[in-house]
């Protein structure tokens, strides 16, 4: 049985066909690398449990889309009640670097009026002799989409659990502050507790641990 | 599911239950229990209960008689006949689930025949003669097996009729609305009565709440999850409340985000439908009028009567069958975790009965002197069969739906139709059919396993555990009828999609 939460935070994978999110939820949530991974149909589901700081449990639900622009249709009614977006591309695939922008566009104009924390990855970082988008080129997509950015390889599992974590991180900072609101029709974020507002202090520390984990 | 009950439903039912006669009491014989013996034995014998024994001559010399009637009357005559016959479950469940628990509350009779008129029935004369039937209906069986006077003693109809004809009056002010929101009102049947056990509320205030609802399936689903997790936060310490909670498995399996996926593209469709029929006039509207008409009989109720009245399937005779129905769908997707989850029940099912002779040994040994400990042992095992039962059903009832959805995106996004609309949703509804007769199938096998390992225990345990594992199930088969019910929308979509291709 799962563990009690405080949040569940929604979050929607979204990305071309093949950067790798059902291997990277999968390497997240179950800790296992498939070389081949079936194409998702639809959208499937991964539940994480991630404790934010003792004693605060965060029930992270899923929203693994397909990037199949065939399936396009249905994967933009899911993006409403999303609280985090992952905006994943592979390093090893200009192409998908360069729809990230479209992505990112589509889902703010979707989800009007509500908002949404993105974290950019680039994924495949095993592969880095095939590297195609360089690290100083994504970290400038990030700034001027106003969000993160990180790499990591669902193969060799690096950075895998920081990258969550920052998203999980950007989202509960983002309740703190107010730019994402917990309302009863927004299935963005659950809360089982008032929102606790934190001391300024406390969360520029938070703010401070956070920024090295996504070194 | 529904469960009003035609004339002819109830007589096609009769010959089934005449027909299913011999080989109830062939079953009564090797399984020798049931709910409702719990029910009556416990006006019969209050104290000393002994697990009937599967084999006649292993009959220990402690003889006792009234156990040994028991199990004459014991078939449980809704179960036996209802299950396989999937359009009346909704209603056996419900007067087994009344017999089952006569004993326990008071209430929970009444409560279920509440629920029932919740369903649409118009007026209280109505609901009183649909009702005499049904409970006549299951009852007969019943009363050809054991002497009739036990029979009018043991099931709470008077009781029943009488709250009746005043719920009646109640529900009538407000019946046009129940009647629209008849399916989420059934579904509320299995977690209303359990409060009301719990809280031994006989008011109408929560059939009234479940009345005014205007949400979807799965909202409903997960307020009542969100109910159930609220409340096991405060009742972490009963193992058994935390371990065997339909709502929170069914949704830790994901079945509530299949179901709310399913339900995403099932509107999304149903306004493309109504955007294309509004473009069309004349001629061409009545033609695809006319065969979207052909599509939705395939969707409906007459279509599951054909479907015979069957023996207890095999594994490999599940697994072939559904396989080969999904593989008239003529998409690319497999039923396997299903039949993963289906195959993996039974085989706990077959390892419990396997293990059971020892056990009776056990039994037997510890009869005269019956330890502290041993009760314990028989306690934790029959909660234990209980949360395994409330996970396996919730487990695929969550697969099934699952199923749904991934079919329904691929409906949607699949290129070329190898098959016509209607084609897929006649297997669909095969399918539909297979999954709640499994279901049904599973309440009946782990109920059977909790009777067995629960003979020491008190009528008010083991009781709520039994109708609690029929309930689930009578509700995982309402889920899945719901879900396959989504797809209606679609496979209009694929049709309108066909046509126009053709014109092309």
């Amino acid at each position: 049985m799962e563990p009690r939460w405080q949040y569940q935070f929604r979050v929607i994978m979204l990305g071309d066909s093949t950067v790798g999110k059902s291997s990277l939820l999968q390497r997240y949530t179950e800790g296992i690398f498939l070389d081949t991974v079936n194409q998702t149909v639809g959208v499937d589901f991964y539940v994480q449990f991630v404790e934010l700081e003792p004693g605060l449990q965060v029930k992270l639900q899923f929203w693994d889309t397909a990037g199949q622009e065939r399936f396009r249709s249905v994967t933009r009614s899911y993006y409403r009640n999303s609280a985090g977006g992952m905006l994943l591309f592979d390093i090893t695939n200009r192409t998908s670097f360069e729809s990230i922008r479209q992505w990112h566009q589509e889902v703010t104009d979707t989800i009007q009026p509500f908002r949404m924390v993105f974290l950019l990855v680039g994924h495949k970082s095993d592969l880095a002799e095939q590297r195609q988008v360089g690290q100083r080129e994504a970290e400038k997509l990030a700034a001027s989409l106003g969000v993160q950015y990180v790499e990591t390889s669902a193969k060799d599992a690096s950075n895998v659990v920081q990258a969550f974590r920052m998203l999980t991180v950007a989202i509960y900072q983002a309740l703190q502050t107010g730019q994402l609101v917990a309302t009863e029709a927004w299935d963005g974020v659950k809360s089982s507790i008032p929102l606790p507002v934190l001391p300024k202090a406390q969360a520029l520390e938070k703010e401070e641990k956070w920024k090295r984990c996504s070194c | 599911m529904f469960v009003v009950m035609s004339e002819e439903d109830s007589g096609e039912n009769l010959k089934d239950e005449t027909s299913y006669k011999a080989e109830n009491e062939q079953k009564t014989e090797e399984l020798g229990c049931s709910e409702s013996s719990e029910g009556r034995q416990q006006e019969t014998v209050p104290v000393t209960r002994k697990r009937p024994e599967p084999k006649p001559p292993s009959q220990p010399a402690v003889t006792e008689k009234p156990a040994g009637e028991t199990i004459k009357v014991s078939d449980p005559p809704a179960v036996q006949t209802g299950w396989g016959y999937w359009g009346s479950w909704g209603k056996s469940l419900l007067s087994t689930a009344s017999a089952t628990v006569a004993t326990v509350g008071q209430g929970i009779s009444n409560v279920i025949e509440k629920a029932e008129t919740t369903l649409g029935i118009p007026s209280p004369s109505e609901i009183s003669s649909e009702s005499k039937d049904g409970v006549r209906g299951s009852e007969n069986p019943a009363a050809s097996n054991a002497d009739a006077a036990d029979d009018g003693s043991s099931f709470p109809i008077a009781g029943a009729l009488e709250v009746l004809s005043t719920i009646s009056t109640a529900v009538q002010s407000t019946g046009k609305s129940v009647i629209s929101g008849g399916l989420d009102a059934l579904e509320f049947i299995g977690k209303k009565t359990m409060d009301v056990i719990a809280e031994g509320d006989p008011g109408f205030k929560k059939t009234k709440g479940l009345i005014n609802r205007t949400s979807t399936l799965s909202q409903v689903l997960r307020e009542a999850k969100e109910k159930e997790e609220q409340q096991t936060a405060t009742e972490v310490t009963m193992a058994t409340e935390k371990k065997a909670h339909y709502g929170l498995l069914f949704d830790e399996f994901q079945g509530l985000s299949h179901l709310e996926a399913l339900e995403m593209l099932s509107r999304e469709s149903e306004s493309k439908v109504k955007a294309v029929l509004n473009t069309l006039s004349g001629e061409k509207l009545d033609t695809l009028k006319e065969e979207m008409e052909q599509l939705k009989e395939a969707f409906s109720l007459p279509e599951f009567f054909e479907e015979e009245e069957e023996e207890k399937k095999g594994d490999e005779e599940f697994t072939k069958e559904v396989t080969e129905l999904f593989s008239e769908l003529h998409i690319s997707s497999t039923p396997d975790k299903v039949i993963t989850v289906r195959t993996s029940a039974h085989e706990w099912v077959a390892q419990f009965n396997s293990s059971l002779p020892k056990e009776e040994k056990e039994n037997e040994e510890n009869q005269e002197v019956e330890s502290r400990d041993g009760d314990q042992d028989a306690k934790k095992s029959v909660e234990d069969i209980h949360a395994f039962a409330i996970r396996s059903l919730a487990e695929l009832t969550a697969c099934s739906i699952e199923m749904f959805h991934k079919t329904a995106a691929l409906f949607l996004y699949g290129q070329k139709q190898e098959v016509t609309a209607t084609d897929r949703a006649k297997s669909l509804s095969q399918l539909t059919i297979m999954l709640c007769k499994e279901l049904s199938a599973f309440s009946k096998e782990f109920t059977t396993c909790l009777t067995t390992a629960g003979v020491k225990e008190k009528a008010d345990v083991l009781n709520p555990l039994i109708t609690g594992v029929f309930l689930e199930a009578s509700n995982s088969a309402s889920y899945i009828q719901d879900a396959f019910q989504l797809l209606l929308p679609v496979l209009q979509i694929s049709l309108i999609e066909a046509r126009t291709e053709l014109s092309q």
